[in-house]
């Protein structure tokens, strides 16, 4: 009978054996570890203090202390950080994420930058390749002066302007 | 007092008008008794904003809270040096510090000796005396510094705790003088451009301004950065707030600038792209001032908001429309001097690249600054362009750059062949490789942390060659011992090394960043006394909670003891500070800092039975972030020291004209 009781309160333990774990996480719950952080850092904290939820100090702002708690019981839920970021861009619209969506208008946030880096480097390329096919028609190439022969060439022209200091 | 206070300002406004149109007579006149009393104007200035600022310091420190200023930025209890550099926490104080600086500087130019007889000078006089004249408008018309109340409250507001750190001391001192000295280049270039002078003259003579104000720059952001770190609690240096990027822009175009101008210095070429640089970081600077006080933008450097941004953005746009005007009138003048590059493969064309990836990453910062704005005009929409966004557009930007860095003084001015290069790179890319292997069988496997690592072992490689290299030619000319062939070959030529130590700087910043970035750990975590917290090799012990008083402030702080390894490093005291005179409460942080990582321990929170919430950081190489500022202080410094070689003013070679 005691064998039973004890097998019973161990299966009762088994079953109940997540929402313990649970209770205990959600208690001693790490608001600094990687997971969170890669869930948290997705939004901003509107209270006005510019962070975004990772970084917002729950003892000065109310508004994250909730906000954590919510995106802790989504993480417990087995909601990934993508399923989360769609479920409150739904709610609260792009305004909530703290770097813009790699879809729609947003995307140009994103691309532009490179777009234009890319564009004025070919640019560049091109004015270089004139300038240097000016040079090209006007007169033979220049002799190749390596870096030591130039040192030593600044080297020499410092000593000669000492020299000339000295005496002048 | 309030007279005379408010006439330092007003007769200023009147002094910088007059100065400016006797200046500007002078000038069409050719009438050098009017020039004269132009820059007689440009003392008078210099002493009512002297004068000005010295009132507002001693209303400051006297705590007259009649003023409205006193009585919004400071409280009796504080300490002296707070209350006054209380005088740069507000609107209409930090831009009379700038005023003075503007000022100050406009005078060192007027009666420089290098420029005596110099007929740029009643030219870069009258831009700077325009800048002159904005500035002691908006202090007399926008943002007044001297207000006096209806009534006299007893006490100050107080300054806002998180300002009170030696690094908000100096912090804006720095930035503002930064921000000023691009001024500077920019009055040279106008003035040239306008006498038509499209030799590099003004380049030469502003090459020690614009460093300086490079610079103080560097130094503003630097000292924010560390500010931030050891004030805000949250670990981190840089945030990519609006403000902080208003302030990094100007320093990515100046960066820019200070590399492009050796192509004009060698091979006269790049005149419309280097005045336009200087004309772009100037603009950047008041865009900056723009952002920071017109609350168009969330940002955490909330200066009260007010319209005071709108004059600024209005001033930037005369000024940028002006310049460019100018510019375009000389265009055909500045485009006949075009020159030619020898080689795809030189040092000409690895400073074009890096001027495309700087300034390229000034864009970046900037539309992502503006992205906001922009996508709720477009579409209606606000979004948030934060930190994520920037370190994940800049940072390939930014290591590229590290790389043309790290290629560059392997190059040849001219043309490098493939023998030359093979002979050059051939070993530092070989060790470079090995090192980032070695990376990854170390436990170094994150993509970002190995290449970025890779690109810094090149560069240290390639940067002692050309050390290595100077001292060997020096050695084989001179026979002196290495260190004086090193010694002497440094201060001979003190751009050049001084740059490279500059980039050594950098490199060493560069390494901190993507340590702190890559390698952080935290934890956050409630202990009942007694218990502890671990993390990494770090066992922290939390002993005690007490509280205490120091003066009007209430401290809560926990004595916790820190093991490393098992060894007792010490115990460290994390608080938590209530003011007085300040709804917010801050953290004071305890910070055990080595060469390798900081521990980094805030209080967060406790209850009544002595339970407290502690977060723990390990940010590793934070110290090299530090010690590479020092070296790029070090290596400006260097470069722009008044040395005994090298040292000849340029020859003016551009047009006379009857005054000066």
């Amino acid at each position: 009978m005691k064998n039973k009781l004890y097998i019973g309160l161990l299966i009762i333990a088994f079953i109940f054996q997540g929402s313990f774990l649970r209770v205990e996480a959600a208690k001693q719950f790490d608001y600094k570890s990687p997971e969170f952080k890669a869930v948290a850092q997705q939004f901003a904290c509107t209270c006005g203090c510019g962070q975004d939820h990772y970084e917002c100090d729950p003892n000065t702002c109310n508004l994250t202390t909730e906000f954590k708690a919510d995106l802790v019981g989504m993480m417990n839920k087995g909601w990934d950080k993508d399923k989360i970021r769609a479920y409150y861009v739904n709610i609260y619209g792009e305004e909530i994420l703290t770097s813009p969506e790699k879809s729609g208008f947003s995307l140009t946030a994103w691309v532009l930058p490179f777009v234009v880096l890319g564009v004025a480097g070919i640019a560049v390329f091109f004015i270089i390749r004139k300038w240097v096919k000016k040079k090209g028609t006007d007169e033979p190439v220049a002799e190749c002066q390596n870096t030591e022969d130039e040192v030593e060439g600044e080297i020499l022209s410092s000593m000669i302007d000492e020299e000339r200091k000295k005496y002048l | 007092m309030y007279l005379f206070a408010n006439a330092t300002i007003y007769i200023g406004l009147a002094v910088a008008i007059y100065s400016l149109l006797i200046i500007t007579l002078g000038i069409s006149t050719k009438n050098q008794k009017f020039v004269n009393s132009g820059k007689g104007g440009l003392i008078a200035l210099l002493v009512c904003s002297s004068f000005a600022m010295l009132s507002l310091f001693y209303l400051l420190a006297t705590s007259q809270f009649q003023y409205e200023y006193v009585h919004d930025y400071t409280s009796s209890e504080l300490p002296v040096i707070y209350k006054l550099t209380a005088l740069w926490a507000g609107n209409a104080g930090s831009l009379l510090l700038w005023t003075f600086f503007l000022t100050l500087y406009s005078f060192m130019i007027a009666f420089s000796r290098k420029l005596k007889g110099n007929p740029m000078v009643p030219y870069i006089s009258a831009i700077l005396l325009a800048n002159a004249v904005f500035f002691f408008f908006i202090l007399g018309f926008v943002a007044k510094p001297f207000i006096l109340l209806n009534e006299i409250p007893i006490e100050g507001k107080g300054l806002n705790p998180m300002l009170q750190n030696p690094g908000m001391i100096i912090h804006p001192v720095t930035l503002y003088l930064g921000y000023v000295g691009l001024a500077i280049p920019f009055a040279f270039a106008m003035a040239a451009l306008i006498l038509k002078n499209v030799d590099d003259f003004w380049i030469k003579m502003t090459r020690r301004w614009t460093i300086i104000a490079w610079l103080f720059l560097s130094l503003g952001n630097i000292f924010g950065g560390q500010w931030a770190y050891v004030e805000l609690g949250w670990g981190g240096y840089w945030a990519w707030d609006p403000v902080e990027n208003a302030s990094f822009m100007p320093w990515l175009t100046a960066t820019a600038f200070l590399h492009s101008v050796m192509i004009q210095e060698r091979k006269n070429m790049l005149k419309i792209w280097n005045i336009s640089l200087i004309i772009v970081s100037y603009a950047l600077t008041l865009f900056g001032t723009f952002l920071v006080r017109s609350g168009v933008l969330t940002s955490v450097h909330a200066f009260a908001n007010s319209n005071l941004g709108l004059y600024f953005l209005i001033f930037m746009g005369v000024a940028v429309i002006g310049a460019l005007y100018v510019l375009m009138s000389r265009y055909n003048l500045l485009k006949r001097s075009a020159g030619e590059f020898n080689s795809f493969v030189s040092k000409e064309s690895s400073f074009l690249v890096n001027n495309l990836l700087l300034v390229g990453a000034a864009f970046a910062v900037f539309w992502g600054t503006i992205f906001p704005l922009v996508s709720e005009a477009v579409r209606g929409t606000k979004v948030t362009v934060g930190l994520p966004f920037f370190n994940k557009v800049e940072a390939p930007i930014l290591l590229s750059m590290m790389f043309v860095m790290a290629v560059c003084p392997m190059l040849a001015w001219q043309k490098s062949t493939v023998k030359n290069l093979q002979k050059n790179f051939m070993i530092p890319a070989i060790l470079a490789v090995i090192g980032m292997i070695l990376m990854v069988v170390l436990g170094i496997q994150k993509a970002w942390a190995v290449i970025g690592y890779g690109v810094i072992i090149l560069l240290l490689i390639t940067h002692f060659l050309e050390f290595y290299r100077g001292v060997k030619a020096r050695r084989k000319m001179t026979k002196e011992t290495p260190l004086v062939a090193l010694y002497r070959l440094m201060i001979r030529n003190r751009r050049r090394y001084g740059g490279y130590i500059v980039h050594l700087g950098i490199a060493f910043i560069t390494m901190g960043i993507i340590g702190s970035q890559n390698y952080d750990l935290e934890t956050m975590k409630t202990v009942d006394l007694g218990q502890s917290i671990e993390l990494k090799d770090y066992r922290i012990n939390y002993d005690r909670l007490d509280q205490k008083k120091e003066g009007i402030n209430d401290i809560v702080y926990a004595d916790v003891t820190v093991f490393r390894n098992g060894k007792k490093l010490g115990t460290y005291q994390p608080e938590k500070v209530f003011y007085g005179n300040w709804e917010q409460p801050s953290s004071e942080v305890a910070i055990i800092s080595s060469l390798k990582e900081d521990l980094y321990i805030v209080l967060s929170a406790w209850e009544d039975d002595g339970k407290a919430t502690f977060v723990v950081k390990v940010n590793p190489m934070m110290n090299w972030l530090w010690i590479g500022s020092f070296m790029i202080v070090i290596g400006a410094l260097f470069a722009v020291w008044n040395g005994k070689y090298g040292n000849v003013t340029p020859r003016y070679t551009g047009v006379r004209r009857e005054v000066s």
